[in-house]
């Protein structure tokens, strides 16, 4: 369309070639060139598709945040307020009630400080470990590399839930090289004469973490891959030839290399660790109330039954949309802190991700 | 191959044997959490597919070996089972490819440039972020969330987005199944799952496009290409391998989720070795659909460099 605008009227092909020029000499008046524009159909088709591309975009944007809304309009509702048919988003009486009993009655604090921790270390050692084994099956040829890669798509395609009794009694009492319907015995056992409890600790999730085999670690391996793959081998070629070693190489040029993926890899790890409630259920099953439970966020949401303000109001007409209300707020509280970083950090995600070059 | 590959780069053979080593070095710790770690774990939940564990003294498992009785059992013994794991599947077959055009398209319109696409973005991809584990069991237990999708039928004609029945009457006069424009339905009311399930999926069409080179765009539009030919003669070839990685990863994810049917229903299966033998099943199932779609996927993939 451009392209037929041009041999059509001079004046604008005159601009390509001296700019300042044609500004001044026969340039249309901004009217002129408004009319003009307005009159070729094909304007107003690009205006109709843009006008429709931003609904439909603003009609997703809202189905994915309306929920947000809902629930953190919910959790400033009294009994009252909830139950009431005409109060829809805003509350009659905002109260902070539902936040102050969940704070006192369901350790949120000791529950935030534990998974914060846990987050942190789990995505610090997976980053890492994913860019080392990534890097690994990347770029060096050696017998197996692909049988590797097959094992971490087949890492990520067994569905932990059919590993979950399994993994328990194995991280329970710890030992290497022990099956244990075939008798149990391991390293552990022979050696020491017991087997180590790891569970009600961070141990399994570090263990699981460094072996490249924690929650969803294979897609990362998988995606660091990718993105070795489309770094130029001249990069570390001509490394080598200044006499740099394999790992210096890793170390100095591929590692500050893909900081953006890691990036994007540390947010991903870090927020599926944060709310996940699988392995916190495999690793940490000690009871609600002993003394070595290691509180985390699943047990803020799954205490929510056993507050008194739901108890006492059990019974009562619409209790369950109450639960349902301080359930979504404690559902909120427990994703604050990934929004409030996922705010900082959305333009790294997007960026780290474009950035990589990742290819099929 | 490798001597040819010496001589052209004229490098002594120890650095490429020097170089084998260090890649061992770099996979050793997969190596080691698969041996020491992953491999007992999953051998063991095979077992138990095997056995019948019976409780003994101090805390210690008795295991009598049963051969294939539960597998035989998941299939005969109880119905529910083969019922589940079809309505499994067979969500699982009409949530994929919904996921994978609903991620595709939105990719395709924030890599345009257009108003509010900083925003837009940051919205689109708050899913990435919160829709696993928690957040997931939240939304399935959830008053907000299935008044989004549909899922609770309060009397009135207004739930979900969409009415199914103003739906059904339109397609009720044309030959197409009553089931299928159900599922259909289902679908469209099902949007708000179907975004929090794409998140990942959007975010790796978003790199696929943006790794397509502008120049190819150039070139087409100077020929007089139109947006519609643009897109399916250029950006779904080079799109096309990300299919098959986001179908996959959608397969896995769909099927790994505790929301799903055939998940939900083995958990209510106390007894380990049938439940054990259960997921064998449905994993095994999966992965043969997963075969089955890599090798349909196969065929028409664009690979613009061979490895």
């Amino acid at each position: 369309m451009e392209m037929t605008n041009q041999t059509t009227t001079p004046i604008v092909t005159k601009e390509t070639k001296k700019k300042i020029q044609v500004d001044y000499e026969g340039k249309l008046t901004v009217k002129e060139r408004l009319m003009k524009k307005l009159s070729e159909s094909n304007t107003w088709i690009k205006a109709g598709v843009n006008v429709l591309r931003f609904i439909l975009m603003l009609g997703i944007s809202f189905v994915i945040i309306y929920p947000f809304i809902a629930r953190i309009a919910g959790s400033f509702m009294t009994y009252n307020d909830v139950i009431d048919s005409t109060v829809a988003i805003i509350p009659k009486t905002p109260t902070l009630e539902i936040y102050k009993a969940i704070i006192a009655e369901n350790n949120y604090f000791e529950a935030l400080k534990n998974t914060a921790l846990l987050s942190l270390i789990c995505a610090l050692i997976q980053t890492l470990i994913s860019c080392w084994i990534g890097y690994g099956i990347a770029k060096f040829k050696f017998k197996g590399n692909k049988i590797i890669m097959a094992l971490v798509v087949f890492t990520m395609i067994v569905p932990h839930n059919a590993l979950s009794l399994s993994m328990k009694m194995h991280f329970a009492q710890f030992d290497l090289f022990s099956v244990i319907t075939w008798g149990n015995k391991g390293v552990f056992q022979l050696l020491l004469g017991r087997k180590l409890s790891l569970t009600n600790s961070f141990t399994p999730y570090i263990l699981m973490s460094l072996g490249g085999l924690a929650f969803k670690n294979g897609l990362y391996i998988y995606l660091m891959r990718q993105f070795f793959k489309g770094v130029p081998d001249e990069l570390e070629e001509s490394a080598y030839v200044d006499g740099s070693g394999v790992f210096r190489t890793f170390f100095q040029i591929i590692l500050p290399l893909s900081i953006p993926m890691m990036i994007t890899i540390f947010l991903f790890s870090f927020s599926w660790q944060w709310t996940d409630e699988f392995y916190a259920g495999v690793f940490l099953p000690a009871m609600l109330g002993s003394d070595s439970k290691v509180y985390m966020m699943p047990d803020v949401y799954q205490l929510v039954y056993q507050m008194p303000q739901v108890i006492s109001k059990e019974g009562m007409a619409g209790v369950d949309i109450y639960k349902n209300v301080i359930g979504n707020t404690a559902g909120m509280m427990i994703i604050m802190p990934l929004i409030i970083m996922y705010l900082f950090c959305q333009k790294y995600l997007v960026q780290g991700i474009e950035r990589s070059g990742l290819v099929g | 191959m490798e001597k040819t590959l010496n001589i052209k780069r004229r490098r002594p053979a120890s650095l490429e044997k020097r170089k084998a080593r260090a890649g061992y070095v770099f996979v050793l710790p997969f190596i080691l959490g698969i041996v020491l770690i992953y491999l007992p774990i999953l051998l063991d939940s095979l077992w138990f597919s095997f056995y019948n564990m019976q409780p003994g003294k101090y805390g210690t498992y008795k295991y009598v070996f049963k051969g294939f009785e539960y597998y035989r059992f998941a299939f005969t013994g109880s119905k529910d089972f083969v019922g589940n794991l079809l309505s499994g599947l067979q969500q699982l077959i009409f949530e994929v490819p919904a996921v994978i055009i609903f991620s595709l398209f939105v990719a395709v319109v924030l890599n345009q440039k257009m108003l509010g696409r900083a925003a837009f973005r940051a919205i689109f991809f708050v899913p990435v972020i919160i829709s696993t584990g928690l957040m997931d069991s939240i939304n399935g237990s959830d008053r907000v969330s299935s008044e989004m999708s549909g899922g609770i039928d309060d009397g009135s004609n207004q739930t979900g987005i969409i009415s199914a029945m103003q739906v059904e009457e339109l397609f009720r006069d044309m030959a197409i199944g009553g089931q299928l424009v159900g599922k259909v339905v289902d679908l469209v009311n099902n949007i708000y799952n179907i975004i929090n399930y794409s998140g990942v999926q959007m975010l790796i069409f978003l790199a696929g496009l943006q790794s397509i080179s502008d120049s190819i765009y150039e070139a087409s539009r100077i020929d007089g290409a139109t947006g519609w030919e643009t897109f399916w003669k250029i950006t779904f070839p080079m799109i096309s391998p990300m299919i098959l990685v986001n179908a996959v990863y959608t397969i896995i994810d769909s099927f790994t989720r505790s929301s799903n049917i055939t998940m939900k229903y083995i958990k209510t299966v106390s007894e380990t070795g049938p439940a054990s033998a259960m997921y064998w099943i449905y994993f095994i199932s999966v992965i043969l659909i997963i075969a089955a779609v890599a090798g349909v996927a196969s065929t028409f993939i664009f690979y613009q460099r061979k490895d």
